[in-house]
């Protein structure tokens, strides 16, 4: 089958999402279909852009290439969702979530204008016409169908993408705590390093790179943090299986998360996850006291779960195991199964 | 933003000012509003919209429409029929010119021929007679730059008669009221009739089909409350058929005691046409205290699912179906539960209060700013164009527009809800 993956670009931006939509080509490679991922670079300032970018989306041709057609079309996130295609699937990463439940909070696009408003509705109206037309919808996590049901009163599908392959093992329950992800404010970082700050037996490895890191790092010299915290930026695919195998612990507690594939990259590691009750989408994949710990979105919350899997590391070996058998359950055969069946 | 919001208000004897009293709180605890002073025909300063209720009444709307016409904004159109307001305002200040000119816009020199014998008393007003030929509604919504209506009817009425830029369905707000206990079995059936009586909410008729339900059922009673006009002879209609024991004949009600009477009602009936394409309170109350419905199949009350209401044709054995509805309500109890549980729900979900007022929020903001968010993308879409070689009139901006208007983009499009 022929099948065009699409999905925005920001340049000099790469996440889970990203690492989402290159797993799913490569997985449609190995089983023999011919895949490729078309990208538009998206940037969603000011407000006009957001809707101008969308349009671009919608004047793109995909119905066939280089003289043959397109059979499968699967969009992924914000715009790239918005192309048209008689065979067109959306397996729904995320909204433009700053037109919907981010607007008017710290993380919002948004202002208080008439026009920034009627951008903020004009994107919903856009995403009704063309979420609606989509021949199936689903979405990465119930969290994820959640909001869109709410929103546009949409029902999707909830289909969880596994993570990435890596050389996942366990080698050892060291003595760090590891996070995973890009460095930006939502993905609430401070949290973890202001946790070390309330117990000075932890030690904290920070994987990935963002718009926060200097802010971040300038909070850990606040914070007198130094020695006991280390930001590595982003690691290669050795690397950072390697800090999987030897960390005690991952922490994973964004705001209100879409999904987020590092619960799961843990698991594969054996290790639990420490995350919030606010957490959102990691919430429907850790469970409390079995596969980690849920605590409240707060310094001495945290401090408190990561303290405690420290001082219990026979606790931490078999929630990771447990985590590990959950995690195993979802594969790209079925995940691609599902998709291709639709 | 900050919207200056025009309507009649209680303690006027107005429909509209009872649904604006409903809705305000709701509407201010979302966005800032200023409500223009009774009277006014200037809005509110630093206002960035203007929210106009209109009906078709000229003591309570004509200050607004005089306001809509100095300043351009959102209207509320409560009835798609304006021939009585557009009449009042013209012909009732001595206005005859208005009014000629106002036919001519809707009707050409037909239009204004007519409208010469109307007011030469060759013809009969056709704000009693046939309102609906000549609904004059252009002559009123012309400056609006978008208009909220409350039903699908009203919408494609507006779009039949030329209007042309945006519209969005907002169903009324229902009242947040607890159903009551339903009246214990073996007590007599009650039939509720509430609301102003005019020739349109076919009293008569009600009061004929009641008669021949009780020579089946001498026990029913009717409930008929309401001020009437005095030509439809209420009084003298139920002494003809002898229903004087049977009818409570009420006047206009004050809201504790309406809600009373229609809490023990076990079947409320509101029957209209011709339509001018309004939404009934009465309904939407009757509605929010879940009580099955019987209504006529026009307009609006059309629209309701056929699990809340009963509808009944408006044709010459309207009547005899009425009968026959109300035969089959007060025989089933077991059906008048089941009607009673939707409607709580249908008024609970179609009609939930906070759900409405976040479609006004919609509405505004779309109507506040949408024309300049689009004038941005088709601007940087016209650049581009420009840019790469493309005239104004190139066959490949028809695509743009096309793919705009297919992702919810563009001009004049309908919003429902």
């Amino acid at each position: 089958m022929r099948i065009v993956v699409c999905h925005p670009q920001v340049p000099f931006a790469r996440g889970g999402a990203e690492i989402l939509a290159d797993n799913l080509v490569e997985e449609l490679r190995r089983r023999d279909h011919e895949a490729e991922l078309v990208t538009v670079p998206f940037k969603w300032y000011p407000p006009k852009n957001v809707v101008t970018q969308s349009l671009v989306w919608r004047m793109l041709d995909l119905e066939d290439v280089q003289g043959g057609p397109v059979d499968l079309l699967i969009a992924t996130k914000f715009p790239s969702y918005v192309v048209r295609h008689p065979n067109k699937i959306v397996w729904l990463v995320h909204q433009f979530r700053q037109a919907y439940d981010l607007d008017r909070t710290v993380l919002g696009e948004f202002g208080e204008e008439p026009f920034d408003r009627a951008a903020r509705r004009a994107v919903h109206r856009v995403d009704q016409a063309t979420l609606s037309e989509a021949r199936r919808l689903f979405a990465i996590s119930g969290n994820v169908a959640d909001r869109l049901e709410s929103s546009l009163g949409l029902k999707a599908e909830v289909l969880r993408p596994p993570p990435q392959r890596l050389d996942y093992r366990c080698d050892e329950y060291g003595d760090f705590v590891l996070s995973v992800g890009r460095l930006d404010r939502a993905k609430r970082v401070d949290l973890l390093l202001e946790a070390a700050a309330a117990d000075d037996g932890l030690r904290v490895v920070v994987v990935g790179e963002g718009p926060d890191r200097e802010r971040l790092e300038g909070l850990a010299r606040e914070l007198h943090l130094d020695g006991r915290v280390s930001f590595t930026g982003r690691l290669g695919d050795e690397a950072l299986a390697d800090h999987y195998a030897r960390c005690l612990a991952v922490f994973y507690a964004p705001v209100d998360e879409d999904f987020g594939f590092v619960p799961y990259e843990a698991f594969l590691s054996e290790k639990p996850v420490v995350t919030t009750r606010d957490a959102g989408g990691p919430l429907e994949v850790v469970e409390d006291r079995r596969t980690g710990v849920v605590s409240e979105p707060t310094p001495g919350g945290v401090a408190e779960a990561l303290s405690w899997l420290a001082a219990n590391p026979d606790q931490a070996r078999a929630q990771g195991r447990l985590g590990k058998a959950e995690a195993e359950r979802l594969t790209w055969d079925a995940t691609i199964e599902r998709l291709l069946g639709a | 933003m900050k919207v200056a919001y025009f309507s009649p208000l209680p303690p006027e004897p107005s429909g509209v000012a009872d649904y604006s009293a409903h809705l305000l709180p709701a509407l201010e605890r979302r966005i800032e509003v200023k409500v223009a002073r009774r009277g006014a025909h200037r809005s509110p300063r630093r206002c960035d919209l203007a929210l106009y209720h209109v009906g078709n009444n000229a003591d309570a709307h004509g200050w607004i429409v005089e306001a809509l016409r100095r300043r351009p904004g959102l209207v509320v159109l409560h009835d798609v029929v304006l021939h009585h307001l557009v009449a009042e305002m013209t012909i009732g200040q001595g206005d005859n010119d208005g009014y000629l000119e106002a036919m001519q816009v809707e009707g050409g020199v037909v239009g204004r021929l007519l409208a010469h014998g109307v007011i030469d008393g060759l013809l009969p007003p056709f704000w009693a007679e046939r309102p609906e030929d000549f609904p004059l509604t252009m002559a009123v919504v012309g400056p609006a730059t978008g208009i909220i209506v409350h039903s699908q009817y009203a919408l494609d009425r507006l779009r039949q008669l030329g209007f042309e830029r945006r519209i969005w369905r907002i169903p009324m707000p229902a009242w947040p009221v607890s159903a009551p206990e339903p009246p214990p079995a073996g007590e007599k059936l009650v039939i509720g009739c509430f609301g102003h009586m005019n020739t349109a909410k076919r009293v008569p008729q009600l009061l004929e089909a009641f008669a021949a339900l009780r020579r089946g059922l001498p026990e029913a009673r009717l409930v008929l409350a309401g001020s009437a006009s005095p030509a439809l002879e209420v009084e003298g209609t139920i002494a003809r058929l002898s229903l004087e024991e049977a009818v409570t004949r009420r006047g206009y009600l004050d809201e504790p005691e309406l809600w009373r009477l229609i809490g023990e009602a076990d079947i409320i009936v509101n029957l209209r046409s011709p339509t001018m394409g309004e939404t009934s309170g009465m309904v939407v109350r009757a509605l929010s205290l879940g009580k099955p419905l019987v209504v006529s199949d026009v307009g609006w009350f059309a629209e309701l699912p056929d699990e809340v209401a009963a509808k009944v044709p408006v044709d010459e054995r309207e009547v005899e179906r009425l009968k026959g509805v109300l035969a089959r309500l007060a025989g089933d109890s077991a059906l008048r539960a089941k009607m009673s549980a939707a409607a709580a729900g249908f008024a609970r979900t179609e009609h939930d209060l906070e759900r409405v007022a976040d479609l006004y929020l919609a509405a505004i903001e779309e109507a506040a700013g949408t024309d300049d968010v689009e004038h941005a993308v088709l601007h940087d879409v016209a650049r581009a164009a420009a840019e790469t070689g493309m005239g104004p009139d190139a066959a490949e901006l028809g695509e743009v527009a096309a793919r705009l208007r297919e992702a919810g983009l563009g001009r004049g499009r309908s919003r429902a809800s």
